[in-house]
């Protein structure tokens, strides 16, 4: 009993801020923000939309919001994340959907600008600010990231989608990252869409 | 008597001894706090606060088991039981309550009487 893991079952859901310094397994769901000094783990059909602070990071199911490794992240290949990504190691599996940006430099300036945009641009920030940064021109450089996110994209956006409205009341902070989402979905679709239309 | 509860068996939900969770937990299964809770709790199983774990939260749950601290209205809908050593601060409403000896507790008790 005394060394339990900490768990946010299936059936649970947490809104709000979740800090620590042990590990987290999340079954359930988790709204708001995660800050631990040890590991994360987004277990298959768990669905964070957080910013998260860890050490380090699996992820099996989905996640939304930024997210800062001090350490590594991994992305299972069930895994659909969407944010920015800050972290020293990234590993991401065959058939693990992403979509953001990623750094794996300076984890502390990373950090710094996720705190500050967090602050400076309020949750509801509109899709006026996702245009200004569209996919992200480092994404579309290396070959292997294009591959992967082209071949999950379909399923993934489709139950975004669906999840979102709910979403969207209850957060009490949305992710800096939520308004892209909803751009994609809603008219904008994402160069690879296009483009894929376009062939057929 | 079958009254045992199949609380083994289910996925639990557990804030470790390191974890504070600010906000609000709602949820359908067991819930076992060791670490700090501050908000709401709110789940259709049981609510186990641990020795040692802080809640300051308003708890809803099927039964409540406090052995920590806890300030906040407690509604169990079966039973609200406090465990020796445990402190409670707040309003108690649940059919039936235990207060084991050592317990301490400050606020009002409701049993719908």
């Amino acid at each position: 009993m005394a060394d339990m893991q900490t768990v946010i079952g299936v059936e649970t859901r947490v809104s709000g801020e979740i800090r620590g310094g042990e590990d987290l397994v999340v079954k359930g769901r988790v709204d708001g923000k995660i800050q631990l000094t040890h590991a994360l783990t987004v277990d298959k059909g768990a669905i964070v939309q957080a910013d998260v602070d860890v050490k380090n990071l699996v992820v099996s199911g989905t996640l939304v919001g930024n997210i800062v490794a001090s350490e590594s992240v991994g992305l299972h290949a069930s895994a659909r994340v969407v944010g920015d990504l800050a972290s020293p190691r990234v590993m991401m599996e065959s058939g693990a959907a992403y979509r953001g940006r990623v750094d794996m430099g300076d984890i502390e300036a990373a950090r710094a600008a996720v705190a500050s945009r967090a602050v400076a641009r309020p949750a509801a920030s509109s899709l006026a600010t996702a245009r200004e940064r569209p996919a992200p021109p480092r994404m579309g450089a290396p070959p292997r990231t294009v591959v992967v996110a082209t071949k999950a994209a379909p399923r993934f956006v489709a139950p975004t989608v669906g999840e979102r409205p709910a979403a969207v009341s209850a957060a009490p902070s949305a992710p800096p990252a939520f308004p892209r989402v909803a751009g994609a979905v809603g008219g904008m679709a994402p160069a690879w869409a296009k483009k894929k239309v376009r062939r057929r | 008597m079958a009254k045992e509860k199949e609380t083994k068996s289910m996925a639990n939900t557990v804030i470790g001894s390191s974890i504070v969770v600010d906000g609000e937990i709602t949820g359908e299964e067991p819930l076992t706090i060791l670490g700090t809770v501050k908000g709401r709790i709110a789940t259709a199983q049981s609510v186990v606060v641990e020795a040692g774990a802080t809640v300051e939260a308003d708890v809803e749950g099927q039964t409540v088991t406090l052995s920590g601290k806890l300030t906040g209205n407690v509604t169990a809908r079966e039973k609200l039981e406090l465990r020796p050593e445990s402190k409670m601060v707040g309003n108690a409403k649940a059919p039936r309550i235990v207060f084991a000896d050592g317990a301490t507790f400050k606020g009002n008790v409701d049993m719908d009487v």
